[in-house]
């Protein structure tokens, strides 16, 4: 097998070197024979490397240990969802699933724009045939996956550090390696673009949506890294400008930049040495974030560590990119020059520019920042770093510039915004910042960060707010519908604009969330049992210091009961320690979190008392955090309505009958709001508990609700208090003496007079016990009300939607245009947007 | 054209000194000194009151750690040469007898290492894995 895939690397360096080599002969001599037979080999590639994909993922389910990459990350009890994400675990792996994805994206866009770029189709295969070529030359030279054991093969793996067997490890690499990979296809037809001269808009209408779609898997591999590292490491945040974060963020300004700029080039032909010159950039530091993750160049604590041959290979890889894309760049200038000049700094071109400039300064200062013990040691032998509070210093100053841009470009005309343009345009927006500042101020929230990020929230969403009501209101009067059914065609049918704003409201509420980081507090506390600490709005009792264990780890949680000043029960939360058998010198710590929109409580237990049963515990107040998770979210749904074809949801570019599209968004609305369902990632300690007791006895037990008065009356079957222990005892052995279920029930309910007032029944019987009411007399109502309430209710409902949906008269809604001229010229906007 | 250049150079040149010159002030509370060790503990005065950034392993069974609290006294050591350190706070899961550390701290004149908070980065010894270390807040 290590043979067969090492094999395959090398034939596939191979074909991608004739791939390249075909490609750009044919090119030059315009040969179609030789550029069909390049696109060929580069299709091959894309295969040659699944099968390659194949072979390794085989090894690890197999268990093949004789391949010393398999044996280091996997081993026999290791669940086969991990051994499959060991793929990507490691280093050789990880380059290897680099290629792979690459040789899928190009082969992907080859093929889409075949016909419509032949002439640059050529010099794509190349550049990606050649990147590709560079990373297997690294695995095949340097860190080979395949690679064996040369004397004794071990028989048994030694396993992924059990700190990496979590959902965030298996997902993460993937992800921000999708955002990275995917990078490399703008570059391709950006560069090929260079080098064949056409220069026109036609390669950045290819590359949109591959732009948009690896940016935003980037988005989203940087936001789970920051969900891992706040539910996982333990230490309260979830961004520290770690050398691995920066580089990952690095792309992703850029990035940004590009899919912005890009819009002033389509436009008004402007910017356009900025978008070759950020597609190339983008790239470069794609490659620049792997290499420094790889090459011990700076020091992390991701870093996989210190490895100066294979940083010198990619010094030199970047070093010839570089050259060879900017000589290229430079050679092209005069086809580069822009259809028009800046007409004035109160323009939306103004806007953009400032983005592009901001986001460009933000990558290179982090850069700057994140190399700087690099620099600093070359230069006086001195190794200086910088920390977060030197980052934070700068970022956040051009964090709110960025917000603050967000929040006015919109409202900015194209060439010259006149002054009635900008009363008109700002008034709203203007004013909730102003009354938001307000409140703020008497509220008596700090001006810088928080209160300035406040403020400027409120005036990006307020110019969101106004973008879609004035767009739905233009609708309307076109097609006299309802405000609800036009913003949905307004929507539909400039998918790219609203889907924008809807992924900037979306960026709005991470900033929400990223000023909350403001007012966190924490507090070093040590809990002892049955004692009362308060924090913030908190008060935290320990009730016991339990020790469970499930086979494969012991677990220490510290059961942890949480009431607010006022008294009320918050619930209780478990932080916990977990001591896995074959990695005991590295626990892992559980952190518990109570999350709410207005703060998470997150509390760690790095050390505790088995004796005395006490527990120390750092306790952290994180306001507005969770806005962050929901920002991205939002950001997720904004970017797929940007990416939907030009023709999906073409039904509602179409006048709709009015109401309906009102109707169906209610429909949906209450079909999803009972479902939302939220996982708390932490492990219920009463989980292990349940495999004491058979199954048998727990599905009787289910039919019992807990009567110990403490707990919350869940079914015995599932509930781990002393009390009900007891009565699974109890069961347990009347049901190996025969009993029937019913039996037991009725020993419950109808427990014999003399043990009543026992520990177990304690005083409590008849029918209130049972978890479920039976299904006869009364307790028949149980369960024929909500059927019927929830049939009656549906059926109401739909018959609304019908009476609703007919189609009312729609007068004369053609002369209305002729009247308004913002009316027209909004009109012109829209169908000079609909690409 | 010329003047449009002037213009351009004029611009970048102001920018880039206010820059350097913000930078340049910013820097100077905010930098650490990456050292080893034994690189600071064979001149110990050149780095009192310094922010230091301190490599080392912890030397084994060294670690003491005070009952019911979140104070710890370990040794570190690279080389030879070996420095007393205190900690308040959470360590990482990693952080143990052996394990390569780098600790935030300044090291004060009576010689004992201060780590701030946040401030202990644990390695394993292995090669490659994510590491769950402290990165400060």
């Amino acid at each position: 097998m290590a043979s067969l895939g090492s094999f395959l690397l090398l034939l596939t360096f191979v074909v991608a070197a004739y791939a390249a080599a075909a490609s750009v002969a044919g090119a030059r001599r315009r040969n179609n024979r030789l550029i069909e037979s390049g696109i060929g080999a580069f299709y091959t590639v894309a295969a040659l490397m699944t099968v390659a994909s194949g072979v390794i993922i085989y090894s690890f389910v197999a268990g093949d240990y004789s391949i010393r990459y398999v044996q280091r990350y996997s081993d026999s009890v290791q669940p086969l969802f991990y051994r499959i994400t060991s793929y990507w675990g490691g280093l050789d792996g990880s380059v290897m699933f680099w290629v792979f994805l690459l040789s899928l994206f190009g082969s992907v866009a080859v093929k889409v724009n075949r016909e419509r770029l032949r002439e640059l189709i050529p010099y794509v295969v190349a550049i990606v045939s050649v990147v590709e070529m560079f990373f297997i030359f690294l695995m095949v030279i340097h860190n080979n996956p395949f690679d064996t054991y040369l004397t004794q093969s071990p028989t048994d793996g030694r396993g992924l550090n059990p700190l990496l067997q979590n959902f965030y490890m298996a997902i993460h690499p993937p992800t921000m390696y999708l955002g990275f990979v995917g990078l490399t296809i703008p570059f391709a037809f950006g560069l090929s673009a260079l080098i064949t001269g056409h220069l026109d808009d036609s390669w950045l209408r290819a590359v949109r949506r591959w732009t948009m779609f690896s940016w935003f898997f980037l988005s989203l591999g940087l936001t789970l890294g920051m969900i891992w590292a706040y539910e996982e490491l333990g230490w309260g945040g979830f961004w520290g400008w770690d050398p691995v974060e920066n580089a990952g963020a690095l792309p992703w300004f850029t990035a940004t930049a590009f899919l912005h700029s890009v819009m002033v080039q389509e436009r008004r032909g402007m910017l356009r040495v900025w978008n070759v010159t950020l597609v190339i950039v983008t790239f470069l530091l794609t490659i620049f974030g792997t290499f420094m993750t790889r090459s011990g160049v700076v020091q992390s604590v991701h870093a996989f560590g210190d490895d100066p041959a294979l940083a010198r290979l990619f010094m030199a890889f970047m070093g010839v990119v570089a050259v060879f894309s900017f000589s290229w760049l430079i050679y092209r200038l005069p086809l580069l020059k822009a259809r028009h000049e800046l007409d004035s700094w109160v323009s939306r071109e103004a806007a953009f520019l400032a983005n592009n400039w901001i986001l460009l300064f933000s990558a290179f200062f982090v850069l700057f920042a994140t190399m700087f013990p690099t620099i600093t040691e070359t230069i006086n032998g001195e190794r200086l770093t910088v920390g977060p509070p030197f980052f934070n210093r700068w970022m956040t100053p051009i964090g709110l510039s960025l917000l603050f841009l967000t929040g006015i470009g919109p409202l900015l005309a194209w060439r010259k915004s006149t002054v009635k343009n900008l009363a008109e345009q700002f008034l709203f927006p203007l004013v909730l910042a102003l009354v938001t500042s307000g409140a703020l101020v008497a509220l008596g929230v700090r001006v810088w960060s928080s209160g300035i990020c406040f403020a400027l929230c409120a005036l990006t969403f307020g110019t969101i707010a106004q973008e879609f009501w004035r767009g739905a209101n233009v609708r309307r009067g076109m097609t006299g519908t309802d405000v609800v059914t036009a913003m949905i065609g307004l929507v539909g049918r400039n998918k790219r604009r609203y889907g924008g704003y809807i992924v900037h409201l979306g960026i709005v509420l991470m900033f929400l969330g990223f000023a909350g980081a403001g007012f966190k507090s924490d507090q070093q506390l040590l809990l002892k049992p049955g004692e009362e600490a308060t924090v913030g709005s908190y008060v935290l009792k320990l009730d016991a210091l339990r020790v469970t264990d499930d086979g494969q780890k012991q677990m220490v949680t510290a059961h942890v009961s949480v009431k607010g000043t006022d008294g009320k029960d918050l619930g209780k939360m478990y932080p916990a320690k977990w001591y896995y058998r074959k990695h005991e010198e590295e626990p892992t710590t559980e952190v518990g979190i109570r999350r709410s929109f207005a703060e998470d409580l997150y509390i760690v237990m790095p050390a505790f008392e088995l004796q005395d049963q006490t527990a120390s515990v750092e306790v952290h107040i994180n306001p507005l955090v969770n806005w962050v998770w929901f920002g991205f979210g939002i950001l997720a749904v904004g970017t797929g309505i940007a990416l939907l074809p030009e023709r999906a949801l073409s039904f509602a570019m179409a006048p709709l009958p009015a109401h309906a599209a009102t109707t169906a968004v209610l429909l949906l609305a209450l079909l999803l709001a009972p479902a939302l369902a939220y996982a708390q990632h932490v492990v219920d300690p009463k989980a292990s508990q349940l495999q004491v007791f058979s199954s048998d006895v727990r599905d009787v037990t289910k039919k019992l609700a807990c009567w110990c008065g403490g707990c919350s009356k869940l079914p015995v079957g599932e509930c781990a208090c002393g009390h009900c222990a007891m009565v699974k005892g109890e069961v347990t052995e009347m049901l190996k003496e025969g009993a029937s279920n019913d039996a037991v029930l009725a020993h419950y309910t109808n427990p014999p007079a003399a043990h009543i007032d026992d520990a177990v029944h304690r005083g409590q019987s008849g029918n209130s016990l049972l978890s479920m009411p039976p299904a006869v007399g009364a307790g028949r109502l149980v369960y024929v009300v909500p059927v019927v309430l929830g049939l009656g209710g549906l059926f109401l409902a739909i018959s609304l939607a019908l009476r609703w949906s007919r189609r009312p008269v729609v007068a004369g809604a053609a002369g209305m245009l002729d009247e308004d001229d913002s009316l027209r010229s909004r009109l012109d906007d829209e169908l000079r947007d609909l690409d | 054209m010329k003047h449009k250049a002037v213009k351009v150079g004029l611009t970048s040149l102001v920018l880039a000194l206010s820059f350097g010159g913000l930078l340049y002030s910013t820097m100077g509370e905010a930098t650490e000194y990456y050292k080893h060790v034994d690189e600071v503990m064979t001149q110990p005065t050149e780095w009192y009151g310094k922010k230091l950034q301190l490599h080392g392993y912890v030397v084994p069974d060294s670690i003491m750690w005070r009952k019911n609290s979140l104070e710890y006294k370990f040794k570190v050591q690279s080389n030879g040469q070996v420095v007393n350190a205190t900690y308040t706070g959470v360590v990482p899961d990693t952080f143990k007898s052996d394990a390569e550390v780098v600790l935030k701290g300044t090291l004060s004149p009576d010689g004992l290492f201060t780590v701030s908070p946040n401030g202990v980065m644990a390695k394993c010894p292995s090669k490659y894995e994510a590491k769950p270390g402290n990165p400060t807040s």
